[in-house]
Protein backbone atom coordinates (compact mmCIF):
# COMPACT_ATOMS: atom_id res chain seq x y z
CA UNK A 1 0.00 0.00 0.00
CA UNK A 2 0.91 3.46 -0.37
CA UNK A 3 1.95 5.05 2.89
CA UNK A 4 -0.66 7.15 4.95
CA UNK A 5 -0.91 10.70 3.66
CA UNK A 6 -2.01 11.83 7.10
CA UNK A 7 0.13 13.49 8.80
CA UNK A 8 -0.17 14.84 12.06
CA UNK A 9 2.78 17.04 14.13
CA UNK A 10 3.70 13.97 15.83
CA UNK A 11 3.78 11.82 12.87
CA UNK A 12 6.24 14.12 11.15
CA UNK A 13 8.56 14.36 14.22
CA UNK A 14 8.81 11.07 14.14
CA UNK A 15 9.32 11.16 10.35
CA UNK A 16 11.98 13.93 10.75
CA UNK A 17 13.65 11.71 13.53
CA UNK A 18 13.96 8.51 11.96
CA UNK A 19 15.87 10.69 8.93
CA UNK A 20 18.07 11.41 11.46
CA UNK A 21 18.94 8.35 12.82
CA UNK A 22 19.33 6.97 8.45
CA UNK A 23 21.83 10.12 8.50
CA UNK A 24 23.87 8.86 11.60
CA UNK A 25 23.92 5.33 10.01
CA UNK A 26 24.79 6.59 6.87
CA UNK A 27 27.41 9.20 7.77
CA UNK A 28 28.75 6.40 10.43
CA UNK A 29 27.44 7.41 13.41
CA UNK A 30 27.57 10.72 14.19
CA UNK A 31 27.13 11.80 17.69
CA UNK A 32 23.71 13.88 18.09
CA UNK A 33 20.66 11.89 16.37
CA UNK A 34 17.71 13.57 18.63
CA UNK A 35 19.22 17.07 18.58
CA UNK A 36 19.89 17.08 14.92
CA UNK A 37 16.80 16.36 13.35
CA UNK A 38 14.92 18.96 12.12
CA UNK A 39 11.37 19.98 13.02
CA UNK A 40 12.20 18.76 16.52
CA UNK A 41 13.34 21.50 19.16
CA UNK A 42 14.36 20.20 22.97
CA UNK A 43 12.45 18.12 24.57
CA UNK A 44 8.78 18.96 24.16
CA UNK A 45 6.28 16.44 24.79
CA UNK A 46 6.14 15.58 20.72
CA UNK A 47 9.69 15.23 20.52
CA UNK A 48 9.66 12.69 23.56
CA UNK A 49 6.65 10.79 22.00
CA UNK A 50 8.32 11.02 18.62
CA UNK A 51 11.36 9.06 20.37
CA UNK A 52 8.55 6.46 22.37
CA UNK A 53 7.49 5.55 19.08
CA UNK A 54 10.73 4.88 17.12
CA UNK A 55 11.51 3.75 19.81
CA UNK A 56 15.01 1.05 20.05
CA UNK A 57 15.68 2.63 16.90
CA UNK A 58 16.94 5.94 18.25
CA UNK A 59 19.90 4.39 19.55
CA UNK A 60 20.41 1.63 16.82
CA UNK A 61 23.22 3.70 15.31
CA UNK A 62 25.67 2.95 18.62
CA UNK A 63 25.08 -0.47 18.36
CA UNK A 64 25.08 -0.85 14.69
CA UNK A 65 28.30 1.56 14.32
CA UNK A 66 29.54 0.42 18.20
CA UNK A 67 29.98 4.05 19.00
CA UNK A 68 28.99 5.93 22.46
CA UNK A 69 25.14 7.45 22.02
CA UNK A 70 25.43 11.39 22.76
CA UNK A 71 24.30 11.83 26.47
CA UNK A 72 21.93 14.08 25.56
CA UNK A 73 20.31 12.17 23.28
CA UNK A 74 19.91 9.15 25.95
CA UNK A 75 18.36 11.52 28.44
CA UNK A 76 15.75 12.27 26.29
CA UNK A 77 15.39 8.23 25.31
CA UNK A 78 14.91 7.68 29.37
CA UNK A 79 12.33 10.46 28.93
CA UNK A 80 10.30 8.69 26.86
CA UNK A 81 10.75 5.36 28.88
CA UNK A 82 9.59 6.79 32.00
CA UNK A 83 7.00 9.07 30.26
CA UNK A 84 5.28 7.01 28.14
CA UNK A 85 5.04 3.25 29.95
CA UNK A 86 2.42 1.07 28.38
CA UNK A 87 -0.82 1.39 30.13
CA UNK A 88 -2.86 -1.67 31.74
CA UNK A 89 -4.40 -2.32 28.68
CA UNK A 90 -1.84 -1.74 26.06
CA UNK A 91 -0.65 -3.77 23.13
CA UNK A 92 1.68 -6.33 23.15
CA UNK A 93 3.75 -4.20 20.28
CA UNK A 94 3.44 -1.22 22.80
CA UNK A 95 4.98 -3.12 25.84
CA UNK A 96 7.77 -5.26 23.61
CA UNK A 97 8.81 -1.89 22.49
CA UNK A 98 8.91 -0.33 25.87
CA UNK A 99 10.66 -3.04 26.66
CA UNK A 100 13.68 -2.91 23.89
CA UNK A 101 13.63 0.76 25.19
CA UNK A 102 14.78 -0.41 28.68
CA UNK A 103 17.16 -2.76 27.40
CA UNK A 104 18.84 -0.42 24.75
CA UNK A 105 18.84 2.35 27.70
CA UNK A 106 20.67 -0.55 29.73
CA UNK A 107 23.29 -0.64 26.91
CA UNK A 108 24.01 3.19 26.59
CA UNK A 109 24.19 3.48 30.73
CA UNK A 110 26.45 0.43 30.99
CA UNK A 111 29.49 2.48 31.41
CA UNK A 112 27.63 5.11 33.20
CA UNK A 113 26.45 3.32 36.26
CA UNK A 114 22.95 3.74 37.75
CA UNK A 115 19.86 4.22 36.51
CA UNK A 116 17.25 6.93 36.54
CA UNK A 117 14.74 6.67 39.23
CA UNK A 118 11.51 5.40 37.49
CA UNK A 119 13.33 3.16 34.84
CA UNK A 120 12.46 -0.19 35.25
CA UNK A 121 16.17 -2.10 34.98
CA UNK A 122 14.69 -4.52 31.63
CA UNK A 123 14.33 -7.40 34.01
CA UNK A 124 11.74 -10.06 32.80
CA UNK A 125 10.46 -10.27 28.99
CA UNK A 126 6.74 -9.78 28.32
CA UNK A 127 4.76 -12.97 27.31
CA UNK A 128 4.87 -14.07 24.10
CA UNK A 129 1.37 -15.82 23.65
CA UNK A 130 -0.04 -13.39 21.30
CA UNK A 131 2.31 -14.44 18.94
CA UNK A 132 2.79 -17.85 19.38
CA UNK A 133 0.61 -19.26 17.30
CA UNK A 134 0.07 -16.38 14.64
CA UNK A 135 -0.61 -17.05 10.97
CA UNK A 136 1.86 -16.00 8.71
CA UNK A 137 0.71 -12.74 7.78
CA UNK A 138 0.24 -11.61 10.97
CA UNK A 139 3.47 -12.44 13.15
CA UNK A 140 5.19 -10.53 9.81
CA UNK A 141 2.79 -7.53 10.65
CA UNK A 142 3.71 -8.07 14.31
CA UNK A 143 7.48 -8.44 13.80
CA UNK A 144 7.21 -5.55 11.40
CA UNK A 145 5.46 -2.97 14.26
CA UNK A 146 8.82 -4.57 16.42
CA UNK A 147 11.18 -4.13 13.67
CA UNK A 148 13.03 -2.45 16.11
CA UNK A 149 13.81 -5.48 17.94
CA UNK A 150 15.64 -6.99 14.79
CA UNK A 151 19.46 -6.87 16.00
CA UNK A 152 22.05 -8.31 15.75
CA UNK A 153 22.62 -9.05 19.17
CA UNK A 154 18.73 -9.70 19.54
CA UNK A 155 18.00 -12.33 21.99
CA UNK A 156 14.42 -11.80 22.84
CA UNK A 157 11.91 -14.41 23.03
CA UNK A 158 10.28 -12.33 20.09
CA UNK A 159 13.50 -13.14 17.84
CA UNK A 160 13.32 -16.81 18.95
CA UNK A 161 9.77 -16.68 17.64
CA UNK A 162 11.37 -15.26 14.11
CA UNK A 163 14.38 -17.59 14.09
CA UNK A 164 11.50 -20.76 14.23
CA UNK A 165 9.88 -19.09 11.49
CA UNK A 166 12.41 -18.13 8.53
CA UNK A 167 10.01 -19.22 5.69
CA UNK A 168 7.11 -17.70 6.94
CA UNK A 169 8.65 -14.31 6.95
CA UNK A 170 9.52 -14.85 3.68
CA UNK A 171 6.21 -15.48 2.63
CA UNK A 172 5.32 -12.47 5.00
CA UNK A 173 7.87 -10.01 2.92
CA UNK A 174 6.84 -10.85 -0.32
CA UNK A 175 2.97 -10.19 0.59
CA UNK A 176 4.10 -6.89 1.57
CA UNK A 177 5.67 -5.87 -1.49
CA UNK A 178 2.96 -7.53 -2.98
CA UNK A 179 0.68 -5.24 -1.44
CA UNK A 180 2.48 -2.41 -1.60
CA UNK A 181 3.14 -1.94 1.75
CA UNK A 182 6.77 -1.08 2.18
CA UNK A 183 7.04 0.07 5.25
CA UNK A 184 6.25 -3.87 6.47
CA UNK A 185 8.17 -4.89 3.41
CA UNK A 186 11.44 -3.60 4.54
CA UNK A 187 10.80 -4.23 8.32
CA UNK A 188 10.19 -7.79 7.17
CA UNK A 189 13.50 -7.74 5.36
CA UNK A 190 15.39 -6.50 8.61
CA UNK A 191 14.09 -9.00 9.91
CA UNK A 192 15.02 -12.00 7.70
CA UNK A 193 19.34 -10.82 7.26
CA UNK A 194 19.11 -11.84 10.95
CA UNK A 195 17.23 -15.47 10.46
CA UNK A 196 19.01 -18.16 8.93
CA UNK A 197 17.44 -20.64 6.72
CA UNK A 198 15.71 -18.07 4.32
CA UNK A 199 14.99 -19.77 1.25
CA UNK A 200 17.26 -18.27 -1.32
CA UNK A 201 15.17 -18.10 -4.07
CA UNK A 202 13.83 -15.02 -1.85
CA UNK A 203 16.13 -12.80 -3.63
CA UNK A 204 16.33 -10.68 -0.37
CA UNK A 205 19.15 -8.79 -1.64
CA UNK A 206 17.21 -7.43 -4.71
CA UNK A 207 14.03 -7.54 -3.20
CA UNK A 208 15.22 -4.85 -0.58
CA UNK A 209 16.35 -3.23 -3.31
CA UNK A 210 13.16 -2.90 -4.81
CA UNK A 211 11.62 -2.26 -1.92
CA UNK A 212 14.16 0.94 -1.46
CA UNK A 213 13.17 1.76 -4.95
CA UNK A 214 9.69 2.27 -4.49
CA UNK A 215 9.19 3.34 -1.11
CA UNK A 216 13.08 4.65 0.16
CA UNK A 217 12.06 7.74 0.26
CA UNK A 218 9.67 7.48 3.62
CA UNK A 219 12.34 7.76 6.43
CA UNK A 220 11.04 5.06 8.73
CA UNK A 221 11.51 2.63 5.40
CA UNK A 222 14.91 3.69 5.18
CA UNK A 223 15.87 2.84 8.57
CA UNK A 224 14.52 -0.44 7.89
CA UNK A 225 16.89 -0.91 5.02
CA UNK A 226 20.19 0.74 6.13
CA UNK A 227 19.76 -1.19 9.26
CA UNK A 228 19.11 -4.53 7.29
CA UNK A 229 22.23 -3.44 4.95
CA UNK A 230 24.80 -2.54 7.97
CA UNK A 231 23.88 -5.99 9.22
CA UNK A 232 23.92 -8.18 6.16
CA UNK A 233 27.64 -6.42 5.65
CA UNK A 234 28.32 -6.96 8.62
CA UNK A 235 27.30 -10.73 8.46
CA UNK A 236 29.66 -11.03 5.21
CA UNK A 237 32.36 -9.13 6.86
CA UNK B 1 15.06 15.72 34.65
CA UNK B 2 13.04 17.98 35.41
CA UNK B 3 10.04 16.26 36.25
CA UNK B 4 7.39 19.00 37.02
CA UNK B 5 7.94 20.56 33.41
CA UNK B 6 7.93 16.93 31.88
CA UNK B 7 4.85 16.57 33.02
CA UNK B 8 3.29 19.36 31.50
CA UNK B 9 4.79 18.85 28.12
CA UNK B 10 3.86 15.53 27.85
CA UNK B 11 0.04 16.65 28.36
CA UNK B 12 0.40 18.21 24.85
CA UNK B 13 0.27 14.03 23.87
CA UNK B 14 -2.87 12.19 24.01
CA UNK B 15 -1.23 8.46 25.17
CA UNK B 16 -4.21 7.20 22.94
CA UNK B 17 -2.24 8.77 19.99
CA UNK B 18 0.87 7.28 20.99
CA UNK B 19 -0.70 3.63 21.88
CA UNK B 20 -2.26 4.01 18.28
CA UNK B 21 1.27 4.49 16.46
CA UNK B 22 2.98 2.02 18.42
CA UNK B 23 0.55 -0.63 17.33
CA UNK B 24 -1.11 0.26 13.83
CA UNK B 25 -3.80 -1.57 12.09
CA UNK B 26 -2.11 -3.75 8.90
CA UNK B 27 -3.94 -1.09 6.15
CA UNK B 28 -5.56 -2.39 3.03
CA UNK B 29 -3.44 -3.44 0.05
CA UNK B 30 -3.12 -2.49 -3.17
CA UNK B 31 -1.58 -4.16 -5.33
CA UNK B 32 1.37 -3.90 -7.41
CA UNK B 33 0.91 -2.46 -11.37
CA UNK B 34 3.18 -3.69 -14.46
CA UNK B 35 4.96 -0.59 -14.18
CA UNK B 36 6.24 -1.95 -10.40
CA UNK B 37 6.82 -5.14 -11.99
CA UNK B 38 9.43 -3.89 -14.32
CA UNK B 39 11.32 -2.23 -12.11
CA UNK B 40 11.42 -5.44 -10.03
CA UNK B 41 12.86 -6.97 -12.81
CA UNK B 42 15.64 -4.45 -13.44
CA UNK B 43 16.43 -4.35 -9.93
CA UNK B 44 16.48 -7.87 -9.56
CA UNK B 45 16.82 -10.97 -11.50
CA UNK B 46 17.15 -13.17 -8.65
CA UNK B 47 13.85 -12.17 -7.14
CA UNK B 48 12.07 -15.33 -8.75
CA UNK B 49 9.30 -15.47 -5.97
CA UNK B 50 8.82 -11.90 -5.91
CA UNK B 51 8.51 -12.28 -10.00
CA UNK B 52 5.97 -14.84 -9.64
CA UNK B 53 2.12 -14.12 -10.60
CA UNK B 54 0.53 -12.11 -8.04
CA UNK B 55 -1.97 -13.28 -5.95
CA UNK B 56 -5.86 -13.32 -6.54
CA UNK B 57 -7.52 -10.24 -5.63
CA UNK B 58 -9.60 -10.89 -2.69
CA UNK B 59 -13.26 -10.88 -3.60
CA UNK B 60 -15.75 -8.82 -1.81
CA UNK B 61 -19.15 -9.68 -0.89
Amino acid sequence: MEQSGTSTPLTGAVQDLASEVVSALRSGGHSRVVRGATGIDGDDGITVAAVRILGPDVLLPSILLRTTPDTEDVALFEKAVTGFPPPPNASPASVWSHWAMTQALRRANASGGAYADGVPAGGEEPRTTWLEDASWQFLTHQLAVLGGLATPDGTSAVARIAARRPVDVARGFVRAVRRRDWLQAAAAGRWLVTLDGVPETLGLDAGLDFVDLMGGGDPRVALHLQAARLMRAGERG
Amino acid sequence: MTSAKFEIDVKEIQPTEVEAALDPAEADGVYRDSRECAALALAGGEGSVLLSPPTPRPKKG
